[in-house]
């Protein structure tokens, strides 16, 4: 755990110099929020951007070609995958407490009423989207490299629209078990925790695997 | 002691630090129960292989010019001893071959050359 | 432990390369050079011993422990410095300490500073700001400071000054002077290693040319010369590279194979005579 956590923090200090840039990305999601009137769009938006910026650490390790430094420090690859992921968690979890906080204030201010279900609704969509593009971009910067491992970025999006567009053909009342779940906040922050996590065990598992392949 | 390295005689580093010993042993530059540098320093102050002056060191105890005591150092060892003593005969010997050899050219006869050495070693002993 | 490296039938294959059949041993308190024109395979031996490339045959033991099954023992007293620096450009000193720091036990911040502040490297600065030799020397700081046993150099004199260089050889030379450390130091600039290095190891196209003493790798070759006619057939079989010109020939053989030779010139032979000499073995036959 402990080489875990410096593994962690090594990244930190990787994006310390760009933490103005991260920061900018969480204030256009605000916007959104603003003109659709909808703390869901705005969630929505700022988890899929804070996502987008797991990729700094990859580009900035590539063209200081760093991995020569990974290479060379007392640590398993493997702790060294996980601590990248911990890194991003983390990333994530301060954009979306970040965002749960800011965006509510700024639709009071419009005056919109955010109820306690649309807060853990969009809390559960913000975590649900911000793994989906996860648990795909890493893998694929580990294997292709910071610049062409964007293109792993495009699966969650290919499958969110199949997913929209067979939503579509299946009628709500015969399936109990969706209405079920999406209709009670309790259940559904239950199911995208579970999901989230199975989907990062098998993303991690995938990374160590590549990157202990990897030739440098 | 001092040591001079050429680079250039390309006479190799081991045998000039050697030669250098030794014949600071010879003229009493360096006396007996004097320790040599040690050997890593000496390399790096002269920026040598170690390899280089262990070589040079480990001959010179082969032939009974220093002892090496393990952890304490390179001791020279005194004058007197036997065999620095026939390494000095024998330079005194082929320094005599030279004088025989010099003495025929010249034809100079055996009494002549034993009466130079007399004179010689009279002015030597009143300097 | 008296082995601080052991390589042993190191192998890797590559689209048109090949490292064949790799095996030296550096011992403690040695200074080992790894030479080699470019592309000879120096910089692949160095990855393949940092588990950084994968060997299709062979073992590597760093301070005796297995570079794979034991990776994190053995690298926790490595230091290794690469032609550039692999810190994050925008890293100020006093940031590449905390990062790297964290990694190591014995990490001592006050060496470090004490080593910063001999090599005149302002804390302040960013890394980018710092020129090639003192970033080579940010790289030394930060292996000193954990007192690496081991310290491996890829190419780290190849785009430094001359007088940068002679820091090296003398910070290094200063490293080992207790016995306790190592260094493997791989360069195709052979000068640097003419006197400091102990050992030498010569890669020549991906194989083992040579691997012992430096003294025993300069005795045991001669530079002849000597004008054309004098180079008859049966002294060609015995020589290693030549290089023919108008007026006389100059070439390379074994000290062994010397005797024939003895009505020429005959002079030492540099490092990079050898090397030069017997990478080119070709042109004898143009």
């Amino acid at each position: 755990m402990n080489n875990i956590w410096k593994s962690a923090k090594l990244d930190f200090s990787l994006v310390k110099p760009y933490v103005k840039t991260i920061c900018f990305t969480m204030i256009l999601p605000l916007a959104f929020a603003a003109i659709n009137r909808s703390l869901l769009t705005g969630i929505s938006f700022a988890m899929c951007f804070i996502a987008m910026t797991t990729g700094y650490t990859f580009s900035i390790t590539e063209k200081n070609s760093m991995e020569r430094l990974y290479g060379i420090l007392p640590i398993r690859k493997s702790d060294m995958v996980m601590g990248r992921y911990l890194y991003m968690m983390i990333m994530g979890f301060i954009a979306l407490i970040v965002s749960l906080i800011a965006h509510p204030m700024i639709l009071t201010l419009l005056g919109e009423t955010v109820g306690v279900f649309d807060f853990i609704n969009a809390a559960a969509v913000g975590i649900f989207l911000f793994a989906l593009y996860t648990v795909f971009q890493l893998p694929g910067y580990y294997k292709l490299g910071s610049i062409k491992g964007r293109v792993f970025m495009y699966i969650p999006v290919a499958g969110f629209l199949v997913t929209l567009l067979l939503i579509t053909k299946i009628p709500v009342g015969e399936s109990k078990l969706l209405f079920t779940v999406i209709h009670s906040p309790v259940l559904l922050m239950l199911f995208v925790v579970i999901f989230a996590a199975a989907m990062y065990a098998a993303s991690i598992l995938v990374s160590i695997k590549i990157l202990k392949n990897k030739e440098m | 002691m001092k040591l001079i390295i050429s680079n250039i005689s390309g006479v190799p580093i081991y045998e000039q630090i050697k030669q250098q010993v030794k014949s600071a042993i010879m003229s009493g530059d360096l006396q007996a129960e004097e320790t040599l540098p040690s050997l890593r320093t000496l390399a790096k102050e002269l920026k040598i292989s170690v390899l280089t002056v262990t070589r040079a060191y480990t001959e010179l105890e082969q032939e009974g010019f220093v002892k090496n005591i393990q952890g304490r150092g390179c001791f020279v060892l005194g004058r007197g001893s036997e065999l620095l003593r026939e390494q000095l005969i024998c330079k005194i010997e082929n320094n005599l071959w030279e004088a025989i050899s010099a003495a025929r050219v010249a034809n100079l006869s055996e009494e002549e050359l034993h009466h130079l050495l007399s004179i010689l070693m009279e002015e030597e002993r009143d300097e | 432990m008296n082995n601080y490296l052991e390589v042993r039938n190191l192998s890797k294959s590559f689209k048109g390369f090949q490292l064949h059949d790799i095996t030296f041993t550096l011992p403690k308190g040695y200074i080992m050079g790894l030479i080699g024109p470019n592309g000879s395979g120096k910089t692949t031996i160095i990855k393949l011993i940092l588990n950084m490339l994968k060997p299709t045959n062979g073992e590597v033991k760093i301070l005796g422990f297995d570079h794979v099954a034991n990776e994190q023992e053995a690298k926790r007293n490595l230091g290794v410095v690469f032609d550039s620096n692999y810190f994050s450009d925008e890293w100020k000193i006093s940031q590449v300490e905390k990062s790297v720091s964290a990694f190591y036990e014995n990490w001592n911040t006050q060496t470090f500073s004490e080593i910063l502040e001999k090599f005149h490297i302002q804390p302040s600065k960013r890394v980018k700001e710092l020129s090639k030799g003192m970033q080579m020397k940010l790289m030394l700081a930060c292996a000193f400071s954990y007192d690496a046993k081991l310290l491996i150099l890829d190419e780290p004199t190849s785009g430094l000054d001359p007088v940068s260089r002679d820091e090296l050889l003398h910070i290094l030379s200063e490293y080992i002077e207790d016995g306790e450390h190592s260094v493997l130091f791989s360069t195709h600039i052979t000068g640097d290693l003419e006197r400091a290095a102990d050992y030498i190891t010569y890669i020549r196209y991906g194989e083992l040319f040579f691997s012992g003493g430096k003294d025993e790798l300069i005795d045991g070759f001669r530079i002849v010369k000597g004008g054309r006619e004098e180079l008859s057939e049966e002294l060609s079989k015995k020589i290693l590279g030549i290089r023919n010109f108008s007026t006389g020939f100059e070439a390379l053989v074994r000290t062994e194979d010397l005797k024939p030779f003895a009505r020429l010139h005959v002079e030492p032979a540099t490092m990079d005579d050898i090397v030069v000499f017997t990478s080119k073995r070709g042109e004898l036959y143009e």
